[in-house]
């Protein structure tokens, strides 16, 4: 089952300037729970993808369907609102919100979507203990490592339930063992919770544990490899 | 709304040394411009006050030439069925008659002009609480045919209470008055130029000796307090005859209107000079807040927190700090004022005499007015509320990748 189609994508940044084509035409279906890294050189144009899939950014062209919705279609408000009942994201840098403890962080993605205070509470401690952080509940993100963060992003992306979790480079800020254990963990919820990942990636590890590999280039799918 | 508060707290106290400064310099502000204005409106309060209460009462009925040419000839007959009517509206606290004039004053081989006031003891000591202003001897009744001689005055002659003093003057119709009068008291004056020339006796005596038996020269109506003024007179105009008009204080005394107006204006290019320096410390602050924060504002974003729910969280930061430095400015302000207002801070030198030149108490009056603080308060909260604006407008427009990238 499709979860996710691109139609003809195409992104131009400068459009009135100089025109840079970011992407040139993506056409790209992700089923529910793949466990999909989108690979290329710097500047190839997976971010704009992992972007525009996101709805972050507006193509300038084509489709963008998420479950049936074209969320190219959507009004910003809207479009936060679909973000947020849908969508997970992983970044590089984590972006945790510091004031708040992981609990908080992770709880903040339910009280926004409106979720009861007993049911957000009983998630955070099952996310956060099923990411290993079931003793950091009170901590800060300043108190926590690299690593920790992650999973403590990766807890708060897949806190709202999405239809997918897209993870930019989520592995590039970390140490060898921080990224197998992220990765280790991220394919576990993948397996057993069937929660569909989708990376951009320069990180051979990352490309190691996908099952699917997109290879984009120029702004276009070069190769689309399933293991 | 908790969440948002809660983030908002926080978020304030994430760089703790900058939110201390910016609340000290509203805390700081605040007080001084408190400070500044209790201390001009007490100083307005006290030169009113000292007039109102002590002189020309909130309003006066006179002749309508009275004003222009203040003699005997314009003075008016007593109406006892008007004065009831007056003492029957609603705003008015009380009515009392009076016959001014002027006279030579003696005792021994001093002499000095004096301000003659014919009052009713009983009524006026309600306005004026004459009795507590006496510094030696005993008020006067209606039917006494003693005076009061204020302090500079009785220093000036060199009388006392018992001694007798001489006014020589004309009268109501140009008849010459002469009369030998007891000091009964001598009062204390607060503004200094009353203090130096004033005597006062019962409105019978006055009479007598102006030979202006059944006149008086105005009416002092007393109300609850100013805001009162306006309506009271209006009534009262529509029940005038012709011949009778009625003032209120501010009509009476516009040089001391204007005075007030004029000190007033340079007080508030002041005040807003210091609300200036406010605006743009809070505004530096929350300049700095959003933009080290646009990337945050993304991912917040990026998640799925609405741009309206960013701006409330940024508005309530803006608020709390501003509330904080506002709060703390009137907690350190208000002991400060309270006992200021009770012990007046008394001036010496040459402040003390040029406001003693100028009829006034040579002390620095405050004002606890509460509009004084609310005001303050409000415009802190005004101020920051504009800044929050503008940087909700900043906010609203923020584009995620751009913000992300930052």
């Amino acid at each position: 089952m499709n979860i996710l189609e691109t139609k003809n994508l195409h992104k131009i940044y400068d459009e009135k300037t100089v025109p840079v084509h970011a992407i040139n035409g993506i056409n790209l279906t992700i089923k529910k729970g793949e466990f999909t890294a989108i690979v290329g050189p710097s500047g190839s144009g997976k971010t704009t993808l992992l972007n525009m899939i996101g709805g972050l950014d507006k193509p300038t062209e084509g489709e963008i369907i998420i479950e049936g919705i074209k969320i190219h279609e959507l009004s910003p408000h809207k479009l936060t609102d679909f973000r947020l009942r849908n969508i997970g994201f992983v970044f590089q840098a984590y972006n945790l919100i510091p004031v708040l403890t992981a609990e908080e962080n992770v709880e903040f993605i339910m009280n926004l979507q409106g979720q009861h205070k007993a049911i957000r509470e009983k998630r955070t401690i099952e996310l956060l203990e099923a990411v290993g952080l079931g003793d950091r509940l009170h901590s800060r993100p300043g108190k926590l490592s690299g690593g920790q963060q992650q999973r403590v992003a990766v807890a708060r992306a897949i806190a709202s339930k999405p239809k997918f979790v897209l993870a930019d480079e989520p592995t590039a800020n970390l140490d060898s063992k921080s990224t197998e254990n992220l990765l280790d963990m991220m394919e576990k919820l993948n397996r057993e919770e069937e929660i569909t990942f989708i990376f951009s990636t320069h990180d051979a590890r990352v490309m190691k544990k996908a099952r699917r590999v997109i290879t984009v280039d120029d702004g276009i799918i070069v190769s689309d490899e399933t293991k | 709304m908790n969440t948002y508060i809660k983030l908002a707290w926080r978020n304030l106290w994430r760089n703790k040394r900058r939110t201390i400064i910016t609340s000290s310099s509203i805390v700081f502000s605040v007080f001084f411009a408190c400070m500044m204005r209790s201390m001009q409106e007490g100083s307005y309060d006290s030169m009113i006050g000292n007039l109102v209460k002590f002189y020309s009462g909130y309003l006066q009925v006179q002749d309508t030439a009275y004003w222009e040419e203040k003699t005997l000839e314009n003075s008016l007959e007593y109406d006892s069925a008007l004065i009831a009517q007056i003492a029957g509206i609603e705003d008015v606290l009380l009515i009392t008659p009076r016959l001014e004039s002027f006279a030579l004053s003696a005792y021994k081989e001093n002499s000095k002009p004096v301000f003659v006031i014919g009052i009713e003891p009983e009524k006026e000591d309600r306005i004026i609480k004459l009795s507590q202003k006496i510094v030696k001897g005993n008020f006067i009744s209606a039917l006494d045919d003693g005076v009061l001689v204020a302090e500079g005055l009785a220093r000036f002659l060199k009388i006392d209470t018992g001694d007798t003093l001489v006014m020589i003057s004309q009268g109501y119709h140009g008849v010459s008055s002469a009369g030998k009068f007891a000091v009964r008291a001598v009062f204390k004056h607060p503004a200094p130029d009353f203090n130096n020339n004033m005597v006062f006796l019962s409105l019978a005596a006055a009479q007598n000796f102006y030979s202006a038996q059944g006149r008086y020269t105005s009416e002092v109506i007393m109300v609850e307090d100013h805001f009162d003024v306006k309506p009271a007179k209006k009534v009262i105009a529509g029940l005038l005859p012709p011949n009778k008009t009625v003032m209120t204080w501010n009509e009476m005394h516009p040089e001391l209107m204007s005075m007030v107006e004029g000190d007033r204006a340079g007080g508030f290019i002041m005040l807003w000079v210091l609300y200036g320096v406010i605006g743009f410390g809070i505004f530096g602050t929350v300049l700095m807040m959003v933009n080290e924060r646009r990337r945050e504002f993304g991912v917040i974003n990026a998640i799925g927190m609405q741009k309206v729910s960013i701006n409330l969280m940024l508005f309530f930061e803006i608020i709390l700090l501003a509330f904080l430095g506002a709060l703390g400015g009137l907690v350190l302000t208000t002991p400060a004022i309270w006992y200021f207002y009770l012990h007046p801070i008394p001036l010496t030198g040459d402040i003390a005499e040029a406001m003693a030149q100028y009829g006034m108490e040579p002390y620095m009056f405050f004002s606890i007015r509460p509009v004084i603080f609310i005001i303050q308060a409000a415009t802190i909260f005004g101020i920051s509320t504009g800044i929050a604006l503008i940087m909700m407008i900043s906010v609203a427009r923020l584009k995620i990748i751009k913000a992300l990238r930052s």
